[in-house]
């Protein structure tokens, strides 16, 4: 990657259209036919792919002050159980991809999104706990409310939780941990971490 | 204890008798050597003051003072938009503007300003990629801390630097100046005493790389000449008030270098 020590602000030509493409942090106008900056940062132009169709080097903007992190639809975000109901549960986001988002995010993990199999037979409550940190996929920008998450894939589902003693649970199958003080065994929907 | 004593006022305000009592100051007469009161050109800005980064708990923020207006601007988010909006595909921009007590010369309450901080809203909307963050809601807050004339030309200038600040994705920045009519003459960027004798007031908020004006407001009586001189006149200070912003803006990201 070219970086060039060019800073640029919102508004700045970065080059035209027919010579690049737009990337982050930089927009193309089909009316001037031009690319410009809608981020503060540095000039950047990567070339582009050697097998790629299109030879048009993309220009974007680099080492700028992004915004916090949003949900967007097929992130994986870190989320925190807040509430189980019989249909779905709520949860906050706390994570998006590996960035902690500055601001509060509610999801919902509905019934049929818990797991990939058997989707009609769900327990909500056999499921997730309040207070489970729970690793989800954003389906989609969901309702008014909250964003719609799911859970249906090994790798997702509750990643940490706590048993009702106050210890870290440890996995002992696909769909029960167990606490390490009482030996207590509870379900959840477990996700695989690591492998 | 003291609390009977009405006649005393719980705070203390200065008295404005004698600055009411007083003749209108002939700040303005028509002939063509009349010199404003700080000593400007009829075309020529006050100097401009910029600083971003100024409050830290918000996501962006931006600072500026034109003479004697100062304004700070604050922006948070993009955070979730409340529950009882209706679900939108893309971003949406919240804007409020508000008056210190301290603001004016006559002690006010400090109130919201609706007109302002939907005009406000209207001048940053077209610039602003709202797709960039979908379902979410921008804020921007303005405090107005003097009021000192030009007071909402300098608002949206202020808040375009504090969403730039905050990593808001924009089209381009936004410069807003405006122009008062006074008998024959135009002045650009008013002060208070001015804006009181105008005949009219001509405001101008556009996207200075872009050549895109975002929102136009005349007021008063204005003939066609008079509105296009003024509305070359608010295009000039808007590209240099641009230029002005940029250097603000890149202002931290090149000191460290060097």
């Amino acid at each position: 990657m070219e970086v060039e020590k060019e800073l640029v602000t919102p508004g700045e030509v970065l080059g035209l259209g027919s010579d690049f493409k737009a990337g982050k942090g930089a927009y193309f106008s089909p009316d001037t036919k031009t690319i410009y900056a809608s981020l503060t940062g540095f000039r950047s132009i990567i070339p582009p792919p050697i097998d790629a169709t299109d030879q048009r080097p993309t220009v974007e903007v680099s080492g700028h002050k992004a915004h916090g992190a949003v949900p967007e639809p097929g992130s994986i975000v870190i989320a925190r159980v807040t509430k189980v109901m019989a249909r779905m549960a709520s949860a906050d986001i706390m994570c998006v991809g590996s960035k902690s988002v500055r601001e509060k995010f509610t999801g919902i993990i509905r019934q049929q999104d818990v797991r990939a199999t058997e989707i009609d037979k769900v327990e909500m409550h056999a499921s997730f706990r309040p207070g489970d940190i729970v690793r989800a996929l954003v389906l989609s920008l969901g309702d008014a409310r909250a964003y719609y998450l799911s859970t249906a894939k090994n790798e997702l589902g509750v990643v940490s939780a706590e048993s009702a003693a106050g210890g870290e649970m440890v996995p002992i199958s696909w769909t029960e941990m167990q606490c390490p003080l009482t030996g207590q065994v509870e379900q959840r929907k477990v996700a695989k971490v690591g492998a | 204890m003291a609390g009977k004593r009405g006649a005393t006022p719980a705070t203390y305000s200065p008295s404005l008798t004698t600055a009411k009592g007083k003749k209108k100051p002939p700040i303005f007469t028509d002939d063509a050597n009349w010199v404003r009161s700080d000593g400007r050109h009829f075309h020529q800005c006050r100097p401009a003051f910029l600083r971003i980064a100024t409050v830290n708990s918000a996501s962006g923020s931006a600072y500026a003072e034109f003479g004697n207006t100062k304004v700070i601007v604050s922006v948070f988010g993009p955070r979730e938009s409340k529950k009882a909006m209706m679900y939108s595909d893309v971003g949406r921009l919240n804007c409020n503007v508000s008056y210190t007590t301290f603001a004016t010369p006559s002690r006010g309450q400090g109130s919201d300003n609706k007109d302002f901080s939907s005009m406000l809203h209207k001048a940053l909307e077209g610039a602003i990629i709202l797709e960039s963050f979908p379902k979410t809601t921008v804020d921007v807050f303005a405090l107005v801390l003097e009021s000192g004339g030009s007071d909402l030309p300098v608002i949206i200038s202020c808040a375009s630097l504090a969403l730039a600040d905050a990593g808001i994705m924009l089209y381009d920045l936004v410069a807003a100046v405006s122009v008062s009519c006074l008998g024959k003459n135009l002045v650009i960027d008013p002060i208070s005493e001015e804006e009181v004798y105008q005949e009219g007031s001509f405001m101008i908020s556009c996207m200075p790389s872009r050549n895109e004006v975002t929102q136009l407001t005349v007021t008063g009586e204005w003939s066609t000449p008079k509105i296009s001189e003024a509305m070359d006149l608010c295009l000039d200070a808007c590209s240099k008030l641009g230029n002005i912003m940029r250097s603000c803006l890149k202002e931290p990201l090149s000191a460290p270098e060097e």
